[in-house]
């Protein structure tokens, strides 16, 4: 008997190859198929994609320059703030 | 998140360039180019981007830290000189002599 075989009781052969007894598309072949093309949470390593260091993530550069231009910006506001108060609680303006 | 409280706003805030940004702003950077190197970019180049933002984070906290280390230091000095001035018993000034009053005479034997 070959692997594919399905017995029951020990000597009685219900079903052979897979999903029907017929040569062309079986269960099997089908499920592997949709394998390909499902989009579920988890990535095998053979559908994964390099990373393309030839078109940046325009979205990601842009929001980490604008995230240093606003540190940046709140560092200058926040330093003026404490110096005018500073000259104001030592009667220095 | 307010690491200094309303009594320390009377003291001169840090300069905007300060040791504490400086280092921290070359810590982060480092750490940009480390994350290159360690994903097999070239480590100068690639992800400027990524080293700007880190360097500004390293920036803003050492401008921080600064601020909040002036005023601990501060807080201390206040407390110790108030101290000072509640026990000046403790504190009484040592009378100065000369070493002239100290030294014994010197009779050379020659």
């Amino acid at each position: 008997m070959d692997f594919k075989t399905v017995v029951d009781l020990p000597g009685r052969v219900i079903d052979r190859c897979g999903g029907s007894s017929r040569g062309e598309m079986t269960l099997s072949v089908l499920l592997s198929r949709a394998g390909l093309v499902s989009r579920v949470g988890s990535r095998s390593m053979f559908t994964s994609s390099k990373p393309d260091t030839a078109n940046p993530n325009w979205l990601r550069v842009g929001l980490s320059f604008g995230t240093s231009a606003f540190l940046w910006g709140l560092l200058f506001k926040q330093h003026s703030t404490y110096m005018h108060e500073y000259k104001v609680r030592n009667g220095l303006v | 998140m307010v690491l200094v409280p309303d009594e320390g706003k009377s003291l001169p805030p840090p300069g905007i360039v300060n040791r504490n940004s400086v280092w921290l702003a070359g810590v982060g950077w480092c750490t940009a180019m480390l994350h290159n190197a360690m994903k097999h970019r070239p480590p100068l180049q690639s992800g400027v981007h990524r080293q700007v933002l880190a360097a500004s984070i390293g920036w803003f906290i050492g401008y921080h830290l600064t601020k909040y280390a002036d005023y601990t230091y501060a807080r201390l000095d206040r407390d110790m000189n108030e101290y000072i001035r509640l026990h000046p018993d403790d504190f009484a000034p040592k009378e100065k002599r000369t070493f002239a009053e100290i030294v014994e005479p010197f009779h050379p034997v020659r």
